[in-house]
C-alpha cells in the first residue's frame, strides 16, 4: 500500500477522531467486516465469475486483508467515494460505510505499526541535473554547467531524484555525450598554448604623468629617494591580470646611482587590496615613496651595477595565490645623514602562468615520476574511474579504459589527448550516469547492508547532491564509514555544499520551484517584478539555511523571531530596519540599521505577523491565483506540506468560485467560499482547509500585508478544527506548533523520500514513528533529524527484487 | 517578433528594404531535400504526421460547427482557420475512454494527456511504477523512422512541471508528456528552439565527422564495458539500463543513417538563440522549426505540446490574467467561459500560423500541407466537467491525397480516438494491428466521390 493513502487515512482519522472513541488496540476484521461484505458486496463479488473479476468472498479475517493491500486500497477508495455499491443497489448508510472503512484502515494501521523491518527497494538512480552538475564540478574541478541544455527531470513523490521516475531518453543521451566532450575539453588541455610574456618599458609604468617619458635617459627611468614629485619618487609599479592558480616570473632590468658607493637595496613587492599574508607595516615604512598597502615583499636584491651597460636583471617568482594585482619596485629610504640614492629602471616583464594548463589538467593527470607511460596511464585512469564510478574499479574496467587510451595514441594522439578521451568515455558510461548499488545477489529479497562505498554515495548525494569527497572515499575504502556516521554527518552538514539541502530538498518540499512560473496580474499587483520574485525565494533560502547552519530546532521553521530581507522585500513587508521597525512609524526598537540595496540582512521581528515559512511572501505567492488569494490553496498547502495530511482530490464537476471581483456578486471572497462549502460534498475537507487560509487572508496574492480586499474588510478570524479561535497568522503558527508531531512527521517523511529516492511504503511507518519520537529529547535539532535518517535501516540497507 | 526576425537570414535582409520582413523565409529556402530535386518527376513526397496538444478542453458551444459535411461554417473558435478551411477536417464525437477514472478517482487532466496518443489507462502513481502505453507517434517512428535522420521529434512550449504531483496523485510526467516510446519510457519534449534547431541540423560544426567517429568509439566502449553490469542489478534497475542501451542504440542508428541517407542542406539561417520571452513568439518559432523539419525531411513524425495538461498559465496578453486551468472550472459562469474561449482562439490562431506556413511551401504536385496530417486537439471536452467524450479534434492537411478535407464529420458516440490514430498510421502505410483501445480505422475520412 502506498504511503500517500495513509496520509488520506490519517486525514479521515483526524476528521472522525473527535466523534468516536479510539479504535481497539488489535482491530479484528472478523464478524462485523464480514457482515458488511455480505450485505453490500458479495451479491456481485463472489463465485466463479465475480463482477470486475474481483471476489471478496475469501476475505474473512485481518490477515487475509493485509495480504492483499492493493486490492483493498481500491475497495476503500470506491466505498469512500460512494462509487460502490453502484447506483441501483441498496446502499449502506454513511455511518455504516464510514464504520467499515475505518475498520479496514485500523487493520492496516495496526499491521503497519508492527510491520516487519524492510529497507525497501530503491531503483537505480540516474544523476539528475543538479547532481550531474555538482558531480562534474567535484570530479573534474571544472566550473561549468552543461545541464542548461538537458531536458528537465521528471518529478515523483514531490522530488526530482526518484529512481523510478528519472528516465533516460535519446535526447538526454545526446546531451550527455556532448556534455562529456565539453567538460573534458575544459578539464584537460592536450595542446597548451605558449606561455604569455609581457614586456613593459618603464616609461609606461606608474606613477605616471605626461612627463614620465621625459625623465628617461637611454630608456632607463629614474626613481629618486630625494625626488619632489610622485613620478620622481616611485615606487615604480604596474598592474597585471593574473590567473589565480598560476605561477609567474617577474623581471626587471636596473642599475643604481649615488648610494655612497655601496650596492643599492632594491625590493620587489606585490600588491592587492585583499592580499593574503601582507608584510608588516614597519617593513613597508622603511621603503622610499608611497608604497601601496597591503603589499608583500617578494624578494630583496643588492644592485651593484652603476651604469646602463652593466644593468642587472632582477628576477623573482610570483607564486600562485588568490589575489594579486600590482608589481612594485622600491628602494630603501637612505639612513639619516646618508646621501640620497637613485634607481634607474629599463623595463618590467612578466611571464606566465608558467603552466598555462588549467589546475584540473594538472590534478587529473598527476603521475608518479619515473613510471613507464603504460603505468602512468593506469595510475591516472584508475584514480579517475574510482571517483567517477564512486567505488573500487575492477581490473577489467581499468584495462578496457586503458585500451581505449592506447588506441587513441596508436591513432596519433598525444598521451594527454588519449587520457582525455578515455575520461570523456567514462563520463558516458552508465556506471557514472547512474548511481547503481551493485549486488552479488540482486534477485534475492534478503536484506543486506549497503557496502561502504554505496553508503558514502547515499550520504553525499543526500546532503550535498554530489559525489563523495576524498574523506568519504578513504573511510569507505578502510570500511570505517559506518562506524563514523555521526561525525561524518556533522562534517558534511558544516560544508558549504550542504546548502544543496536548501536548494534542492527544501525548495521542492515547499513547492517553491513553481514560483518561476507564477505570474501575478500586473494591473492588480504592480509592485511584483522579477527582482521581488527572486528576493522572495532568497528570503526562504537564507532562512532555512540559518536553521540548518545554526542547527536550530526545526520548529523554528514555523515561528521564529527573525528573517532575512533586502530592500525590495523589506519595502514589500513594510519593514524599515534590521530591528523590524515599521516603515513610516516611530521606531519601537532602537539601534536598527536601514535595509538598503540588494544585499540581504538578518532582521529581528517585533511581531509574529512575519517570520516562519507560513508567512513568507514566497509561499504566500505560490499558493495564490494570479488575480486573488486562494485560502483553499493555502490551506491545502499547509495541510500537505506542513502537517502531512493532504485532503483528498475534489469530486468531479465542482465549479470553482465565481470570479466577479466587484459588483456582480457583492460578496467577499470569504463569503463566497462559505457558500461554496455548504455543499455536502465539499464541507468535510473545506472545514479543514479554509480556516487555515482565512488566517492568512491579511496577505494578498503576492504576500503583502493588507486590511482590505477591494471594497471588503479582511476578516482573518475564525476557528480551527480543534476549536482554537484565531484572529490572524500568529494563532496559525501556534496551531501548527501545537500539532508539532504532525509537522515533524511530515518533514521526516519528505526528507526520507528525498534521501532514499523512492516513495515511502507501509513498512517505513515504524521507522518514521521511531525518528519522530526520538526528536523531542534532541530539542528537534535539524542535525538530529538528518542523523536519525542516515542511521535508519532504510538508508543503510537494501534488498533486491 | 524579435526572435522571429532573428531567424531571417542575413541574405533576406540584404535583399533590401523594399522587401517586407515578413517574407516567408521557409518557402524562400526552396526545396532542401534530394527527393524534391530528383530528376524523376514522379518521385512523390512522403506523408508526414504531427500531433498538437492543447490543454484543459475547449469552450465547446463555440468550437463545434453547427453543420456537418462539406457545407459547414467555421465556428467562432475555428474562425482563424478560414484560409485553410478547405484543407481541414473537423472531427466530432471521438472519445478518449481510457482517460476516464475507472475507479482511480481524480486526475482527469493527467489521464487526458497520458491517454491521448496511447489509448491506454495510465497507472495512477506519483512516482513508483510509472506505466502507460506506446503512443501513436512512436508506433510510427519505430516503423518508418529509419527513413529519416530523426525517427521523431518531440517539442513543446511549456517546461515540465517543477514541483509536486501534478494532478491528484499522478506524477507530473503524465501531465507534461505526450509521447511514449514504450509503456515505461516517456519522451520529454524539447522546449528550447536553439536545442531543437541543433537536433535537426547539427550545431554547424565542421568537425562533425571526426566527432561522430569519436562518439562511435565511445559508444562501443560503453557497450562493451557495461556487458556484465546488469548481473549486479535487480529487475527495476535493469529496466533503467535498458533505457540507456536503447538510447545509445538510437544514436548509433542515427549516425548510420546520416551516412547512408542523402545529405540534408542545413538551412542558411542563423540558429535561434533561446526561448523567446513571448509565448506567442515561442509557439511560432517552434512551429517554424517543425515546418523546417518536415520540409527538409529530417523527420516525418512529430508531437508538439502547446501547454501541459492542467496548465495554469495566465494569458494577460489577450486580457486573461487569470490562470487557464482556474478559468476552465467555469461553473457555467459566462464571463469565465468567454475567457476560455479567448484562450481557445489564441491557440487556434497559432495553429493557423503553422498550417498556413506548411501550405505556402510548394512540394511536387502540391504543398507541404497537402503531404501532411496535422492532428490538433485536447483530451478533455470541457474543462469544467472533465469529460473525455466528444473531444475537440481537428485533422488538417491532405495526407498525400488520402483525406477528403473541408468537412465536419460527426462520428457515432464513443468512437475511440485511437481509431483516428490508426487511420493516420494507415495513411503512412504503416499497418499496426493494435494501438491502445483502438478498434479499427475511421470510416469516411476519404470520400472518393468528393
Amino acid at each position: 500500500m502506498k504511503y500517500a493513502a495513509f496520509a488520506v487515512m490519517a486525514w479521515t482519522l483526524i476528521a472522525t477522531a473527535a466523534a468516536r472513541a479510539a479504535p481497539p488496540p488489535t482491530p479484528q476484521f472478523g464478524k462485523s467486516g464480514r457482515a458488511f461484505l455480505e450485505k453490500h458486496c458479495l451479491k456481485c463479488h463472489r463465485g466463479e465469475k465475480p463482477k470486475a473479476g474481483l471476489s471478496l468472498k475469501p476475505f474473512r479475517d485481518s490477515l487475509s486483508l493485509i495480504k492483499h493491500r492493493t486490492v483493498w486500497n481500491d475497495v476503500l477508495r470506491k466505498i469512500a467515494t460512494g462509487e460502490m455499491p453502484p447506483k441501483g443497489q441498496p446502499r449502506p448508510t454513511v455511518a455504516a460505510s464510514v464504520a467499515f472503512t475505518d475498520l479496514v484502515k485500523a487493520v492496516f494501521d495496526h499491521a503497519d505499526k508492527n510491520a516487519k523491518p524492510d529497507p525497501g527497494r530503491v531503483t537505480m538512480r540516474r544523476l539528475n541535473r543538479v547532481e550531474y552538475r555538482n558531480t562534474i564540478r567535484d570530479l573534474t574541478g571544472v566550473a561549468f554547467d552543461p545541464t542548461e541544455d538537458f531536458p528537465s527531470d521528471d518529478i515523483g513523490h514531490g522530488f526530482d531524484n526518484i529512481g523510478d521516475v528519472l528516465t533516460l531518453s535519446p535526447v538526454l543521451m545526446e546531451r550527455y555525450l556532448a556534455a562529456a566532450e565539453q567538460v573534458m575539453n575544459k578539464a584537460i588541455m592536450p595542446n597548451p598554448p605558449a606561455i604569455i610574456k609581457r614586456h613593459l618599458s618603464s616609461i609606461y609604468t606608474e606613477p605616471a604623468s605626461g612627463d614620465s617619458a621625459k625623465l628617461a635617459v637611454k630608456g632607463f627611468r629614474p626613481m629618486r629617494t630625494d625626488g619632489k614629485r610622485a613620478i620622481d619618487v616611485g615606487p615604480i609599479n604596474t598592474p597585471y591580470k593574473w590567473e589565480p592558480d598560476g605561477d609567474y616570473i617577474f623581471r626587471t632590468r636596473v642599475y643604481g646611482e649615488r648610494n655612497g658607493g655601496k650596492p643599492l637595496k632594491v625590493t620587489i613587492l606585490l600588491y592587492d587590496k585583499d592580499l593574503p599574508n601582507p608584510a608588516p607595516p614597519a617593513a613597508l615604512d622603511k621603503l622610499s615613496g608611497n608604497v601601496y598597502r597591503p603589499s608583500r615583499i617578494l624578494k630583496t636584491f643588492l644592485v651593484k651595477a652603476t651604469k646602463p651597460d652593466d644593468a642587472e636583471i632582477l628576477e623573482v617568482r610570483v607564486p600562485a595565490m588568490p589575489n594579486r594585482h600590482r608589481m612594485l619596485i622600491a628602494i630603501d629610504k637612505p639612513p639619516t645623514g646618508a646621501p640620497p640614492a637613485t634607481l634607474w629602471i629599463e623595463y618590467l616583464a612578466l611571464e606566465g602562468p608558467l603552466d598555462p594548463r588549467p589546475a584540473s589538467h594538472r590534478r587529473l593527470l598527476a603521475v608518479t615520476p619515473g613510471k613507464s607511460q603504460a603505468e602512468q596511464t593506469r595510475e591516472v585512469l584508475s584514480r579517475f574511474l574510482h571517483r567517477a564510478f564512486r567505488r573500487s574499479v575492477t581490473n577489467d574496467e581499468l584495462a578496457r579504459s586503458s585500451r581505449l587510451a592506447d588506441q587513441m595514441m596508436a591513432s596519433g594522439e598525444t598521451w594527454e589527448a588519449a587520457i582525455q578521451f578515455a575520461m570523456q568515455a567514462a563520463l558516458c558510461s552508465p556506471k557514472f550516469l547512474f548511481r547503481a548499488e551493485l549486488d552479488d545477489n540482486p534477485h534475492s529479497s534478503k536484506i543486506r547492508d549497503l557496502n561502504e562505498y554505496q553508503l558514502a554515495s547515499r550520504l553525499s548525494y543526500f546532503l550535498w547532491s554530489s559525489m563523495p569527497d576524498d574523506t568519504l572515499f578513504n573511510l569507505a575504502g578502510k570500511k570505517q564509514l559506518t562506524a563514523n556516521l555521526d561525525a561524518q554527518v556533522r562534517r558534511l552538514l558544516a560544508d558549504p555544499r550542504a546548502s544543496s539541502l536548501v536548494q534542492n530538498f527544501a525548495m521542492q518540499w515547499l513547492q517553491l520551484k513553481r514560483i518561476d512560473f507564477i505570474s501575478p496580474d500586473g494591473k492588480l499587483f504592480p509592485t511584483f517584478n522579477a527582482k521581488l520574485r527572486s528576493a522572495m525565494v532568497r528570503e526562504t533560502e537564507l532562512f532555512i539555511e540559518s536553521v540548518l547552519r545554526e542547527d536550530r530546532s526545526i520548529l523554528d521553521l514555523i515561528d521564529p523571531d527573525y528573517t532575512f530581507l533586502n530592500e525590495p522585500l523589506a519595502k514589500h513587508y513594510g519593514i524599515a530596519d534590521t530591528k523590524g521597525n515599521a516603515i513610516g512609524q516611530k521606531p519601537q526598537q532602537p539601534g536598527g540599521q536601514r535595509i538598503k540595496g540588494e544585499l540581504f540582512r538578518r532582521v529581528s521581528l517585533q511581531s509574529r505577523v512575519r517570520g516562519g515559512l507560513l508567512t513568507q511572501a514566497s509561499v504566500l505567492t505560490v499558493t495564490s491565483n494570479p488575480t486573488r488569494t486562494s485560502p483553499v490553496k493555502r490551506g491545502r498547502w499547509v495541510l500537505e506540506q506542513i502537517l502531512g495530511a493532504p485532503p483528498p482530490a475534489p469530486p468531479p464537476n465542482v465549479p470553482e468560485l465565481s470570479e466577479e471581483m466587484k459588483g456582480i456578486t457583492a460578496a467577499s471572497l470569504r463569503e463566497r467560499l462559505e457558500v461554496h462549502r455548504r455543499k455536502p460534498a465539499c464541507v468535510n475537507c473545506h472545514a479543514k482547509m479554509d480556516p487555515i487560509g482565512f488566517a492568512l487572508e491579511n496577505f494578498d496574492a503576492v504576500g503583502a500585508f493588507r486590511t482590505k480586499d477591494g471594497q471588503f474588510e479582511i476578516d482573518a478570524t475564525g476557528e480551527f478544527t480543534n476549536g482554537t479561535k484565531f484572529t490572524g497568522p500568529a494563532e496559525l503558527k501556534s496551531f501548527v506548533i501545537q500539532r508539532k508531531t504532525e509537522f515533524v512527521r511530515c518533514l521526516t517523511e519528505k526528507l526520507m523520500i528525498y534521501a532514499l529516492g523512492r516513495g515511502l511504503e507501509y513498512y517505513d511507518r515504524p521507522t518514521v514513528e521511531k525518528i519522530v519520537k526520538s526528536l523531542p529529547a534532541k530539542d528537534f535539532k535539524f542535525s538530529a533529524l538528518i542523523t536519525q535518517i542516515v542511521k535508519c535501516d532504510a538508508f543503510r540497507q537494501r534488498r533486491g527484487l | 517578433m524579435n526572435t522571429h526576425a532573428a531567424l531571417i537570414s542575413r541574405r533576406t535582409l540584404l535583399r533590401g528594404l523594399g522587401v517586407s520582413l515578413s517574407l516567408p523565409w521557409l518557402e524562400a529556402m526552396g526545396p532542401v531535400v534530394s527527393w524534391a530535386e530528383a530528376a524523376d518527376p514522379k518521385t512523390v513526397a512522403p506523408n508526414r504526421m504531427a500531433f498538437l496538444y492543447v490543454p484543459n478542453g475547449k469552450h465547446m458551444p463555440d468550437w463545434t460547427p453547427k453543420q456537418e459535411g462539406g457545407k459547414f461554417e467555421l465556428s467562432p473558435i475555428l474562425e482563424p482557420l478560414e484560409n485553410v478551411k478547405h484543407k481541414l477536417l473537423v472531427l466530432s464525437g471521438l472519445t478518449a475512454d481510457k482517460a476516464r477514472p475507472y475507479g482511480d478517482g481524480g486526475g482527469g487532466h493527467a489521464r487526458a494527456m497520458a491517454a491521448f496518443l496511447t489509448g491506454v489507462h495510465p497507472n495512477k502513481t506519483d512516482g513508483t511504477d510509472i506505466r502507460n502505453g506506446i503512443s501513436v507517434d512512436q508506433a510510427a517512428a519505430v516503423r518508418i523512422g529509419e527513413k529519416t535522420r530523426l525517427t521523431s521529434l518531440e517539442v513543446g512550449t511549456e517546461h515540465g512541471a517543477m514541483a509536486g504531483n501534478c494532478d491528484s496523485g499522478y506524477s507530473c510526467v503524465y501531465t507534461s508528456t505526450m509521447s511514449w516510446r514504450s509503456a515505461t519510457q516517456p519522451l520529454p519534449k524539447q522546449v528550447n528552439p536553439k536545442l531543437v534547431f541543433e537536433r535537426l541540423f547539427g550545431s554547424g560544426d565542421k568537425q562533425q565527422k571526426k566527432r561522430n567517429a569519436r562518439q562511435k568509439s565511445i559508444l562501443d566502449y560503453v557497450r562493451e564495458d557495461s556487458k556484465g553490469f546488469s548481473n549486479g542489478l535487480s529487475t527495476s534497475d535493469v529496466r533503467k539500463l535498458d533505457e540507456y542501451f536503447s538510447s545509445i542504440r538510437d544514436i548509433e542508428l542515427r549516425m548510420e543513417r546520416a551516412e547512408t541517407l542523402p545529405p540534408i542542406k542545413t538551412p542558411d539561417y542563423p540558429a535561434p538563440s533561446g526561448i523567446p520571452a513571448s509565448y506567442e513568439a515561442h509557439i511560432r518559432l517552434i512551429s517554424d522549426l517543425l515546418v523546417l523539419a518536415f520540409q527538409a525531411d529530417v523527420t516525418r513524425v512529430a508531437t508538439f505540446v502547446l501547454a501541459n495538461e492542467a496548465s495554469n498559465k495566465p494569458y494577460p496578453f489577450i486580457n486573461v490574467p487569470e490562470g487557464h486551468h482556474d478559468m476552465s472550472h467555469h461553473g457555467g459562469d459566462a464571463a469565465k467561459q468567454e475567457k476560455i474561449k479567448q484562450i481557445n482562439l489564441f491557440h487556434t490562431r497559432q495553429l493557423a500560423y503553422l498550417l498556413e506556413r506548411l501550405d505556402r511551401i510548394q512540394e511536387g504536385d502540391g504543398t507541404l500541407l497537402d503531404h501532411s496530417m496535422i492532428a490538433y486537439g485536447s483530451g478533455i471536452h470541457d474543462g469544467n466537467a472533465h469529460n473525455h467524450e466528444d473531444l475537440p479534434i481537428l485533422l488538417a492537411g491532405g495526407g498525400s491525397g488520402t483525406l477528403t478535407s473541408g468537412r465536419h464529420i460527426r462520428f457515432k458516440k464513443e468512437t475511440p480516438l485511437n481509431n483516428l490514430w490508426l487511420s493516420m498510421l494507415n495513411r503512412m502505410e504503416i499497418s499496426v494491428e493494435k494501438l491502445g483501445d483502438g478498434t479499427g480505422t475511421l470510416p469516411n475520412l476519404f470520400d472518393p466521390n468528393a
